[in-house]
């Protein structure tokens, strides 16, 4: 009976922790992102109802790059809106609070809030939809604000910088407003520790260009548990060749990209949580109660009669109390994220043109097993966008849609 | 002792990995998975309203030799901070103001496809590819009808809360007289768990 009691007490402290999908970060290096599409459609179909957000945004960011924009941008709404939601049941927090805090619905953290807010802009954009793609820039910046650091909460450049320039597509006199907040955010995420250059290009000239290049680098960190319970949340890079992108247009050289985001010093900022300091709390419970039960347990088998029978309930007790609190971190996160997005623009003749990207090592050599020839047609008024990540070229590319 | 072990058991589980459920509810329910942005009820509520001001407005009636008033509904632009599919609340407008008036204005299509189909419909009938003539104009609007959506988003710590308004215009597109306006405001408050801060 003692057995199924703790078969019972070990199912019960498991059964609703729900992991991190194993999303195959290889294939979706290697550019095999119909590997992983179909890892996450089916993530999406059959798997946790806590992890819907995130196997979402995977799904769309696969459907994105492979130029399926209206269905990356179904996706990314509905990854949106659980993110977005402050909403939580009383029943979801105390199971979170209680038992494992990776049972409770995944809404990703601030920067990952606002990385879903900038897909969904560019997909709203190229659906012919500044003023809702503006929306979605001032949505994450709102996600941005909510890190637990204030002095970090407005510093996303790349949000900023994008709202204005739909500003512009509006005929909106707040265009400017949006790139001063864009330098202002640049400025300070480089003096605390983000990478790039003060002087960016783009940011000096953001109304520049009628051709605008979204470049991604690199693969965003990995969370992941450290303390001596794997209580805390830390995030690590994941190293990658490609740091930095160039482009070519006919065979004339456009320069090197300007970076406006760098996701990890946007997740590295993110602030202590209050989640941070209950399973700080729980791990203190969780030693002293394992320990005071190993204790009065150990006294009950040197003690006799009504003494030793206290002692070992009471200890067992305490222990099974130590073992079955759960004090790991949700350590869940969008792993297929870039760690880095750079920005070029250049004024282009109106047609059709051919378009060279090069992805950069960290010396600024170009990675061939990266590089993109791709056309985009420059419309005669307006401007045309095209996202690119360093990718073998092995499926299909990102859209270009002016 | 082993029944009441399967009982203890079974409602630990029970309600410690609740179920899930799918219910029918009324479009106007409030919605229980929420957020800070228009909601079903308030694109329903907006919609109803709104055909209901114009008509009482007396701006749409037909003029006394009986002719009809015509609009056409030109864009609902979005400079709130949530995205918005702002066809559903067009359409539904659009549906409510048919509802309202029913023939007594002219409720003209204006969109792209629209303008396609007519257009490629008179070039087959001038061609005699198909049955029919041209012998209508292409109608005119007498006005326009466009709206804006806004929000005031208010952060502080654990608390959030958003402000919507949505405004309707209606003018006149031979002397550009703003002739109607009304609009339709909305406000959530919201607070963080703890699980999520």
């Amino acid at each position: 009976m003692r057995r199924s009691w703790l078969v019972f007490a070990a199912l019960l402290a498991g059964a609703c922790a729900v992991g991190q999908p194993a999303v195959p970060l290889n294939a979706f290096a290697a550019g095999d992102l119909a590997q992983v599409e179909a890892f996450a459609a089916q993530q999406v179909a059959d798997g946790p109802a806590e992890n819907q957000a995130l196997v979402h945004n995977v799904l769309a960011q696969c459907e994105l790059l492979q130029g399926r924009v209206d269905e990356a941008r179904r996706n990314f709404e509905v990854a949106g809106r659980i993110m977005g939601s402050w909403s939580t049941g009383g029943g979801e927090a105390t199971a979170a609070i209680l038992g494992s805090e990776s049972s409770k619905t995944y809404k990703g953290d601030p920067y990952e809030q606002a990385m879903n807010a900038y897909y969904l802009a560019l997909c709203f954009f190229w659906k012919g939809e500044p003023d809702n793609a503006r929306a979605a820039c001032k949505r994450g910046m709102l996600a941005d604000a909510e890190v637990g650091d204030e002095k970090f909460q407005a510093d996303n450049a790349l949000l900023f910088w994008m709202a204005g320039r739909f500003s512009i597509m509006l005929g909106s006199d707040d265009a400017d407003g949006y790139f001063g907040e864009a330098a202002t955010a640049h400025a300070f995420a480089i003096q605390h520790g983000a990478r790039g250059v003060p002087n960016n290009d783009v940011l000096a000239n953001p109304r520049r260009g009628n051709l605008v290049l979204v470049l991604e680098c690199g693969m965003a960190p990995e969370k992941y548990a450290e303390g001596g319970q794997g209580e805390l949340a830390r995030f690590r890079p994941r190293p990658h060749p490609a740091v930095a992108a160039r482009a070519s247009i006919d065979g004339r050289d456009l320069g090197v990209a300007s970076l406006l985001l760098d996701v990890d010093y946007q997740a590295r900022t993110l602030g202590g949580t209050e989640m941070e300091g209950i399973r700080k709390g729980k791990a203190v419970f969780k030693t002293a109660s394992t320990v005071a039960g190993v204790v009065l347990l150990d006294q009950a088998s040197r003690s006799k009669g009504d003494a030793a029978r206290t002692q070992a309930i009471a200890g067992g007790a305490l222990l099974l109390a130590g073992l079955l609190t759960s004090t790991s971190a949700d350590v869940r996160h969008w792993p297929t994220l870039p760690s880095t997005v750079h920005v070029l623009t250049a004024d282009v003749a109106p047609g059709d043109h051919q378009l060279t990207i090069d992805f950069l090592d960290a010396r600024g050599r170009p990675l061939p097993q990266f590089r993109q020839h791709t056309l985009v047609t420059v419309p005669a008024s307006g401007e045309a966008w095209h996202l690119a990540r360093s990718l073998p070229p092995v499926a299909p590319r990102a859209p270009s849609v002016p | 002792m082993s029944i009441r072990f399967a009982a203890v058991a079974l409602l630990s589980l029970v309600t410690a990995c609740a179920g899930t459920r799918d219910t029918r509810v009324a479009p106007d329910a409030p919605d229980s998975v929420t957020g800070t942005g228009l909601q079903s009820q308030d694109i329903r509520t907006m919609a109803t309203d709104m055909a209901a001001k114009i008509k009482a407005s007396g701006v749409l009636a037909p003029a006394r030799d009986g002719e009809r008033a015509s609009f056409f509904i030109y864009e609902l632009r979005n400079d709130s901070s949530d995205t918005i599919d702002k066809e559903i609340i067009l359409t539904k407008l659009r549906t409510n103001l048919f509802e309202a008036f029913g023939r007594q204005i002219k409720i003209l299509d204006r969109s792209p496809q629209a303008n396609d189909l007519v257009d490629a419909e008179r070039r087959m009938k001038e061609r005699g590819q198909v049955s029919g003539t041209n012998d209508r104009q292409v109608a005119g609007s007498d006005f326009v009808l466009k709206g804006t959506i806004k929000s005031r988003d208010r952060q502080a710590g654990k608390l959030k809360s958003a402000y919507y308004l949505v405004t309707f215009e209606l003018t006149d597109l031979v002397t550009g007289e703003l002739c109607w306006t009304g609009d339709y405001e909305m406000k959530t408050e919201s607070e963080k768990s703890v699980i999520n801060r």
